[in-house]
């Protein structure tokens, strides 16, 4: 058992993960050597139509056999049928004892508690919740599960830590070769972000469509020198849980004062000049400051270069209005975004690896001012966890909470200080996500509070009347004093979850919680 | 200052914790409407733990009482009056002086019973009817209490049996009566709530209205609305640059013992540099003195 | 048996329960929701200190939480015991 470089008990070894290399910093671990790569393929014009019958005989032409990893990624969020279709097929062909390796689950994927339960599925690397995170948190997996950032997936999976045997790739639209198209088709959800390392990394690569089109496709985002086989299904997804409608903005006073707040904190950076650059995601909070910032943009005369990440209709509105000049989108989250991808120029694709990866040669994180994140819970230290809630139990994938983090050079986290009794401020976090040194103000109803090793933000907000600055003391006994002190949580000693940092080193291990 | 009051629902823990923290100027812990009548009694409770442990920051913090012609209003009194963060009662449907006289009775027995300066807690009155905005002055200068009279919005409508329009026509008159009935008594006068809650630009026509008319502030009942008050209320940057100039040549003259002085080529007297400060104390760049 | 209600199930209330228990059974709280998992403790504190300066010796309290801050625990339990003790429903 060694500390890791926040104190937190990293065993040596882990049953079920391997050995582990605890975290050092934020930034300390340099890799060294080459990339991995899948298997080498070569096919020839014998070959011009990569099409299958049905999933079943997709599954056999990959070469998919227990014990193996199979990957997914979430565009189709709540209303992907894939997952689940691949999975049935597999129990049905007897398939067991696979690692699964989605870039995200959700509540619609419930169903596949029963595969965990028959040993079809005895690993998951990637985000658990709901339902599926409370069967892991109790003990329903013999293995833990293994939790990374958008940027430390592709990293794991580049640097050779993953390796995926076949990859599935939910294909709104695709030709008998394998060209990829995420912006037409009934299931379209724009950006296919997620999916570009798993097709460029898997040993094989199944297209899955319910919108095969004359060869070729046009716009492509994955090509057909990636996929090796393309199998049409009726549906790969309920498009009402794909992509939301419009997406508004909250008039939940709480919220709204929340991000005005942050906004008020964003003016008063340094940041705040042409050119700034900013990710806020899809979120209540995040959206808000985002019409505050356009407000204050708009009043005083400034443009914005780009925004990143998940990207909303009203992120598009901002580009249309020219108050950023690009979206670089690795996930669209509405029908707005999905159509603006699809014919802005301005409005480009990009990859997870490109959005986030430590270890290429430049993310586009790096080139980040400002980003808006939430947290269950941060701490006197200002680190962050996002897997857990209040209870112990996982609930939250990291997503690109670690890597946008560490890339932006304002990192605020806005979130109510209270959720009913349960605060977002305590002593010390249950479980790290995000180490404090790269998270930089905590902006709750309470006030704007800054990390105190930015003493250039805290000189930059003191200069502006009237800003309501709080101090990490205050607003941890505010709130001891209204939540009062807390019980522990429960747990056993076996691990069911590692959290990893971007650069897979461990930041955290999560315990089994002790059964009632 | 009394730009916003908000009201509270008096059984609702989420808006008693938290609305201080959008900044209205005032809070109306309210005990009559927004409560249903099988809970006036956790309600009270409710609103007594809130006076004796809660937080209101700059706020000041008064409880609509219900109406004397109710079972509650005296329970109601006894329950909230004792508790030295509270610095006055909103009574609804105020007629007449009579009404004022009759809970300025009460709240002074109360007082003295707790050993509280007599006359601590000030009266807002609610004129919901017709005989009430006509009794406007009588009412205003009933009791040294009296700290603001407020024409009725719904209630008022009705009396008038007329129905609420977008334009406030029907509220015309009242408001500007009322708006003299105050000064001349030398109380506040504060309007009546802005219902429709997602109707931003209806709110600000409607509060730059009323401000024209005269009128000190507005109730409020939703946090939402509290920065559109405010913005319409609170003096406009040129307005504070000549205030700040006013003062800050009164001041110097006031140094070298000199009675009046000029800015900008005109002769500044006292009635003037009290407007400037009272700009001040509305921009937050002066205390209250 | 008397029972008697106070609360709601808004976030940030809570709903209690009352039962008059038999003389000599002490004070029983039951607490299920949404803080309890982490607050428990607190919460039971709080109930306690309640029901000792209303001088009640012997009672069954249940409480469903949506996270209430103690503030409103408090408010929710007097109004319960008072209503029980005045019999209203």
């Amino acid at each position: 058992m060694a500390k890791n470089a926040l104190g937190r008990e990293i065993p040596d070894f882990i049953e079920g993960y391997g050995k582990t290399k605890p975290f050092q910093g934020a930034f300390a671990l340099k890799p060294e050597g080459y990339r991995a790569g899948g298997k080498i393929r070569c096919v020839n014009s014998t070959c011009t139509d990569k099409r299958v019958s049905d999933i079943k005989a997709a599954i056999a032409a990959s070469g998919l056999k227990s014990g193996m990893t199979v990957s997914f990624h979430h565009h189709l969020r709540n209303g992907d049928y894939v997952v689940n279709m691949v999975i049935d097929a597999c129990a049905e062909m007897g398939i067991k004892n696979l690692t699964l390796f989605p870039t995200a689950l959700f509540g619609v994927h419930k169903k596949l508690i029963e595969h965990i339960k028959n040993g079809v599925i005895t690993r998951i690397m990637g985000s658990v919740n709901g339902p599926i995170g409370q069967l892991v948190s109790e003990g329903g997996m013999d293995v833990p599960v293994v939790l990374r950032s958008h940027g430390g997936r592709p990293r794991a999976v580049a640097s050779g830590d993953v390796h995926i045997d076949v990859a599935f790739i939910a294909a709104p639209t695709a030709d008998k070769y394998g060209n990829i198209c995420g912006t037409q088709g009934q299931s379209a959800c724009g950006s296919l972000g997620y999916a570009f390392t798993d097709a460029q990394y898997a040993d094989c690569v199944v297209a899955v469509t319910d919108n095969l089109q004359p060869y070729p496709v046009a716009p492509v985002s994955i090509s057909q020198v990636y996929a090796d086989i393309v199998v049409e299904v009726p549906s790969i997804g309920d498009p009402a849980g794909i992509v939301s409608g419009t997406t508004k903005v909250t008039r939940d006073p709480l919220r709204l004062l929340i991000a005005k707040y942050a906004s008020e904190l964003i003016e008063a950076s340094p940041y705040f000049k042409d050119g700034i650059s900013f990710q806020t995601g899809a979120g209540g909070i995040p959206l808000a400051v985002t019409a505050f910032m356009k407000e204050a943009m708009i009043k005083k005369g400034i443009k914005g270069s780009f925004g990143l990440g998940g990207i909303t209709g009203y992120f598009v509105e901002l580009l249309k209005e020219g108050l950023v000049e690009r979206l670089m989108d690795v996930q669209s989250f509405d029908l707005e975004a999905v159509r603006s991808i699809g014919e802005n120029p301005k409005h480009i694709e990009i990859s997870a690896d490109w959005y986030a990866n430590p270890w290429n040669s430049g993310a586009a994180v790096n080139m980040l001012d400002v980003v808006i994140l939430g947290a269950t819970e941060v701490d006197v230290n200002f680190n962050a966890n996002v897997n857990t809630e209040a209870d112990g139990a996982l609930l939250h994938g990291t997503g690109g909470h670690q890597d946008t983090a560490a890339g932006a050079k304002l990192t605020i986290i806005a979130q109510p200080l209270l959720r009913g009794r349960i605060p977002c401020v305590t002593d010390n976090v249950y479980s790290v996500t995000t180490p404090g040194e790269v998270v930089d103000a905590i902006v709750t109803e309470y006030g704007i509070t800054i990390n105190p090793k930015r003493k250039d933000l805290l000189d930059a907000c003191s200069a502006v009347k009237g800003l309501p600055l709080v101090s990490m003391d205050e607003l941890v006994s505010r709130a001891h004093k209204m939540s009062g002190p807390t019980d522990p949580v429960a747990t056993e000693d076996r691990i069911i979850g590692v959290v990893e940092w971007r650069d897979g080193t461990v930041i955290d291990v999560v315990r089994q919680l002790k059964t009632k | 200052m009394r730009r916003t009051m908000l009201y509270l629902p008096g059984n609702n823990p989420n808006m008693l914790t938290r609305g201080y923290l959008f900044g209205p100027d005032g809070l109306i812990l309210d005990l009559e409407d927004a409560v249903a009548m099988a809970e006036k009694d956790t309600a009270r409770i409710l609103v007594q733990h809130f006076l004796k442990q809660g937080e209101f920051g700059k706020c000041e913090v008064t409880v609509r009482i219900n109406g004397v012609d109710t079972e509650y209003w005296k329970d109601d009194l006894a329950a909230v009056v004792p508790f030295p963060v509270l610095q006055g009662v909103r009574a609804p449907k105020v007629d007449d002086a009579n009404t004022v006289k009759i809970i300025d009775e009460e709240l002074s027995m109360i007082e003295d019973k707790h050993g509280i300066p007599v006359g601590r807690t000030k009266i807002f009155c609610l004129l919901e009817t017709a005989k009430g905005i006509w009794n406007a002055y009588d009412i205003a200068s009933a009791s040294p209490r009296v700290a603001a009279i407020i024409p009725g919005g719904e209630d008022l409508t009705a009396d008038l049996k007329t129905s609420r329009s977008s334009e406030g026509t029907e509220l015309d008159w009242a408001r500007r009566m009322l708006v003299f009935a105050a000064r001349a008594a030398g109380v506040d006068p504060i309007d009546t709530v802005f219902p429709r809650v997602t109707d931003d630009a209806g709110l600000r026509k409607e509060t730059e209205f009323i401000k024209q008319l005269g009128f000190e502030g507005k109730s409020v009942i939703h946090p939402n609305q509290i920065p559109i008050i405010h913005d319409v209320f609170n003096p406009t940057e040129k307005e504070i640059e000549k205030a700040l100039k006013i003062v800050a040549a009164a001041k110097e003259a006031a140094e070298r013992g000199q009675g009046a002085v000029s800015v900008d080529g005109r002769m500044v007297d006292i009635p003037v540099v009290k407007r400037a400060e009272h700009t001040l104390v509305k921009a937050g760049l002066l205390e209250v003195k | 048996m008397n029972t008697a209600q106070a609360g709601t199930l808004e976030s940030m209330d809570c709903l209690v329960t009352v039962s008059e228990a038999a003389s000599g059974t002490g004070v029983k709280i039951q607490i299920t929701g949404s803080s309890a998992a982490r607050f428990k403790s607190a919460m039971e504190k709080k109930v306690s200190e309640v029901i000792a300066s209303m001088g009640v010796k012997d009672i069954e309290i249940s409480i469903q939480d949506n996270g209430a801050l103690d503030i409103v625990l408090g408010a929710r339990v007097e109004a319960a015991v008072k209503r029980l003790m005045g019999g209203e429903r």
